[in-house]
């Protein structure tokens, strides 16, 4: 038992984790202040489902590009529903998840209907969401956002954001759909070989277009948090998603060639990224050295799970 | 090789049409007609020189990603890389005074140095080229951004800047040529020297490539050193068209790079798998997205509305390339 | 909606419009890519356009990257355009592409921020980014009563705007005696995630130590007002940049203390009034009242102003009269015509 955790995928990152957090609790208390810990869970809650809505793509072999483009999307389509038909809250959310579910669809559809590969159909799509973006928003942020929303965005309990009910739900799902059920196993088995998951019988269409459309509707999770979050419909929401969605995930131990992934080890990728961020700020790092460091510390922290999964090997 | 099947049997004309490069050139004359007939000014020697300066960036940028994701990985630092080693050149050119030919040597080998760093880090510690470049982005453009303080070097040479100024028959910049030049001989390297064959082998298929005696660990620093050193290239391209060296050109930690490094060689037939290689394809693959830029850019459309244009045509174009090569293959398996 | 956001002033500003005559002027405004900030220009154009007689429009980068401007400025060229303003993806790098401009005989000048001379533009009408982030920093002291300590937060650095700010900022710091400190300086911050996530962070850590934020970049300040509004902390004081509506309504609320305000109809207005002279064969005063700033010796001030809660209502009137006032002398000011 004890054995099967030290060599799970996540053991290493978990303990990098564990020690990234304790040191940092030691150079600065403010740390592990509350406001400290609501920080860090919101931005937590974010990037998880960003990381959460690459992962699904990466498992069946695929890449999606389009995760940051169709968050932003959606929510400027969620505030500027709000603002400018004046749609109530739940009919703004369900508006849009249905966008993020068209926008899977297409990505899905074109995927497999043309037998292209994502990462050129995303490429394309990536720039038609942002291209319907900019040309809806003329590059102004929509301010109408409900005070319901902006009161989700800032409530806590103690160090705990209410958002983080969001992300919590859908790493649940996630996981079950991996871990319990038919369809997650679909996916892992054709990311590992397209070619013997076919002769399975598996429907591959099926499993790729419905991979696309878990992974939009995630990413439109985390495009309406973070309308929540910063107040306003912002048109450059989602701008810089790509990167960290696929850090994360690679961190936790997913393989890039698909068929293999951790939801835990991509949620603990996202907590190292989150805690290297913010140690940067805690420390007061001189801005012209956060580069520097945080590229040091991504190098350390693969290395460090790297070395751990060396030492294994040979056991 | 992607163009490999055309040559064995004798369907020559029908292979010759199934072949991506083939397909990426008609849609590039097609793209070509359209845009010249509806807009004047597409074809005028201003607007063919700026066209033929931008394709022949982009195509380097394009083979110096191309050179890694032949081994089967990817170099997300091509930007960084880039951007450190033009602003070393620069600091040699006009700081250090040193001439203009060996400091542009010196940059090329400080990129290709640093391409060695992430080949070298890639193969000792086991991991994906993914997460190695991502953590080395951040590296080396931080390191470059503490030594210069962000600041650009903007009195260069002359003789440097004007290179960005050259011009052929009064339309085609010098870009474009050099990048040509490069385009052949990364095919030759491929397709001539065992070297580039083993880089081959060892893409497609790592553990076989082993056993046949390539040293697939060597391949791999070598591809990635190759990438550094052409991303250094068109890091002086794009410095001598700006006339400076800048630590912005490439974007923050040099992202910029990313679409135009990745859509040349996808769309040329490249495979990010590894093992398939196409010069051809990438060099064509660039042209292709410059031309729809620059044409879409003249068009009267809104000007909000430019980007989602850009990616309803380029998926247009995708479909069709796929289209044609569809049908292609059913009329030769007929034949 | 956008337009009507902005229509009121278009219709200000038209009345300071002399008699339209017809001119083969086609000038483009240019700015760096999507933002907020030059919403304006759009409005400006329009309104130049009517009163000058002449084309003017507004054109946008795809992206917010130096290359993507210098493409798009080039296809405009083969449109036809014959007279650019340009706010400078690079202030730098934007020079090779005005100087190929001039070696066309198009005229060029830059807006909103300028190019470091030697440039080919033929004038920088904007703000000087130094002396609005320096001013900024003056503000924020006094409103913490000459004394305290303060964090600032600021854009990208490979922007060379951003170095100009930093050390505007720790000017107006090492002014002030050794009162104030600058405890921090996040940088890096445009895009509105990351911004939150480390403007929060900072708060977290040291918000119980810093008594005063100075932001010089537009999300930063966005995200810096909204989290002061979030912990409905007043002891703070800030003073941020620009007109969002959320740094506006901070302001009124009295959450933050006031903002460094543009004017960026006034530079899309007069520049495109100035480019249409230019190009009927004015040329520009060597001995004109230019202002010299870090980066040029050919700057005008299109109208610098911190706006506090009292001003904050009828900021836009202040800046349509600092336009008429710029307008009215420009042309004797910074002209030589025939």
């Amino acid at each position: 038992m004890l054995k099967g955790i030290w060599g799970s995928d996540w053991f290493g990152l978990f303990v990098v984790a564990l020690v990234a957090g304790t040191g940092l609790a030691l150079f600065q208390p403010a740390f592990l202040s509350p406001f400290n810990l609501y920080v860090l869970l919101i931005s937590f809650s974010l990037w998880a489902l960003v990381a959460m809505a690459q992962m699904v793509i990466i498992a069946i072999g695929q890449m999606n590009l389009s995760v940051g483009a169709i968050g932003g999307l959606v929510a400027i389509s969620f505030a500027g529903s709000m603002e400018v038909w004046g749609l109530p809250v739940p009919a703004a959310i369900l508006l849009g998840l249905a966008i993020a579910a068209l926008c899977g669809l297409l990505n899905g559809v074109m995927t497999h209907v043309t037998g292209i590969s994502a990462f050129v159909i995303t490429l394309a799509t990536l720039s038609i969401f942002k291209g319907l973006n900019i040309g809806i928003t003329e590059a102004q942020p929509f301010y109408g956002v409900p005070d319901v929303v902006k009161a989700f965005g800032n409530a806590r309990f103690e160090g705990l954001p209410h958002m983080l009910i969001v992300p919590v739900v859908a790493i649940i799902l996630i996981w079950l759909l991996f871990n319990r059920m038919v369809l997650g196993r679909q996916m892992l088995a054709l990311g590992a070989n397209r070619h013997a998951a076919e002769l399975s019988g598996i429907r591959v269409g099926r499993v790729v277009v419905i991979a696309h459309v878990i992974s939009a509707v995630l990413a439109a999770m985390a495009g309406m948090l973070a309308v929540a979050r910063l107040q306003l419909g912002q048109p450059t929401i989602g701008d810089d998603w790509l990167i960290l969605s696929f850090a994360a995930p690679v961190i936790g131990g997913a393989v890039l060639a698909g068929g293999h992934i951790s939801v835990i080890g991509t949620c603990l990728g996202v907590v190292i990224v989150t805690l290297i961020n913010n140690a940067l700020v805690l420390l007061g790092i001189d801005p012209f050295f956060v580069q520097l460091f945080l590229g040091g510390l991504i190098l350390i922290a693969v290395g460090l799970n790297r070395w751990r999964e060396r030492r294994l090997a040979p056991a | 090789m992607a163009t490999a099947t055309t040559g064995r049997g004798g369907r020559g004309a029908l292979g010759l049409l199934a072949s991506n490069e083939v397909g990426l050139a008609l849609l590039i004359a097609v793209l070509v007609a359209i845009f010249a007939t509806v807009n004047p000014g597409f074809t005028s020697p201003f607007n063919l020189f700026a066209l033929s300066r931008v394709m022949g960036i982009d195509m380097v940028i394009g083979l110096s990603m191309m050179v890694v994701l032949v081994t089967g990985g990817l170099n997300l630092a091509v930007g960084s890389i880039g951007v450190a080693s033009v602003m070393l050149g620069g600091w040699a050119m006009q700081v250090a005074g040193v001439p203009v030919l060996p400091s542009m040597t010196l940059a090329v080998a400080f990129g290709a140095f640093l391409g060695w760093i992430n080949g070298q880090l890639t193969v000792r510690m086991g991991v994906h080229s993914f997460i190695v470049t991502l953590a080395t982005m951040s590296l080396f453009f931080g390191a470059m951004i503490v030594a210069t303080r962000a600041e650009a070097f903007n009195a260069l040479p002359r003789s440097f800047v004007d290179l960005g100024k050259l011009r052929y028959g009064g339309f085609v910049s010098g870009m474009l040529p050099l990048a040509l030049i490069v385009g052949l001989g990364l095919w030759l390297f491929f397709n001539r020297t065992s070297l580039g064959r083993e880089i081959l082998a060892a893409g497609a298929n790592p553990q076989a490539a082993e056993l046949s005696g390539v040293r697939v660990n060597r391949t791999i620093v070598v591809a990635h050193a190759l990438s550094g050193a052409l991303g250094a290239l068109a890091g002086l391209m794009l410095a001598a068209r700006n006339g400076a060296a800048l630590p912005s050109m490439a974007g923050h930690i040099g992202m910029g790079w990313l679409l135009p490094a990745f859509l040349a060689p996808v769309l040329g037939g490249t495979l990010l798998t590894g093992g398939v290689v196409s010069v051809a394809g990438t060099v064509l693959g660039a042209a292709m997205v410059t031309i729809i830029t620059n044409g879409l850019l003249q068009l009267q459309i809104g000007e909000f509305w430019v980007q989602m244009c850009l990616g309803l045509i380029l998926l247009a174009a995708v479909l069709l390339d796929r289209a044609r090569s569809v049908i292609a293959e059913r009329r030769r398996s007929v034949a | 909606m956008r337009v009507a956001r902005m229509l009121p002033l278009a219709v200000l500003a038209a009345g300071i419009a002399g008699p339209a005559m017809a001119s083969d002027t086609k000038v483009a405004l240019v700015p760096g890519g999507p933002h907020p900030y030059f919403a304006a220009w759009e409005n400006a154009a329009a309104a130049a356009a009517a009163d000058f007689g002449i084309e003017a429009e507004y054109r946008v980068p795809a992206a917010w990257e130096l290359s993507k401007q210098n493409e798009m400025i080039e296809s405009l060229v083969a449109q036809g355009f014959n007279a650019f303003l340009v706010f400078p993806g690079d202030a730098n790098g934007t020079n090779a592409t005005l100087e190929e401009l001039a070696a066309f005989d198009i005229p060029s000048a830059a807006l909103a921020g300028c190019t470091v001379d030697p440039t080919a533009a033929s004038f920088c009408l904007g703000t000087d980014v130094a002396r609005s982030a320096y001013l900024g920093t003056k503000e924020l002291i006094e409103a913490m009563g000459g004394s305290g300590r303060i964090a600032h937060f600021t854009g990208f650095l490979v922007d060379p705007n951003t170095q100009l700010r930093i050390e505007a900022v720790e000017q107006a710091v090492a002014e002030a005696g050794g009162g104030v400190e600058i405890i921090q300086v996040i940088a890096d911050i445009d895009a509105p995630e990351p911004a939150d996530e480390k403007i929060n962070a900072f708060l977290a850590a040291r918000g119980s130590e810093v008594d005063g934020i100075v932001t010089t970049a537009w999300v930063p300040s966005v995200v810096a007002a909204t989290s002061l509004r979030n912990l409905g902390d007043k002891r703070i004081r800030m003073v941020g940049i620009d007109h969002d509506e959320v740094v506006l309504s901070a302001i009124e609320d009295g959450f933050v203390d006031g903002t460094m305000l543009q004017n960026p109809y006034g530079q899309g207005y007069i520049g495109s009034y100035a480019m249409d002279l230019i190009r009927q064969g004015c040329t520009m005063k060597e001995d004109a009242p230019w202002q010299q700033t870090a980066q040029t010796a050919h700057f005008i001030d299109s109208g610098t102003a911190f706006v506090d809660a009292d001003q904050v209502k009828d900021y836009q009137a202040a800046m349509v009269a600092v336009t008429d006032e710029i307008m009215a002398t420009f042309k004797d000011d910074f002209l030589v015509c025939n």
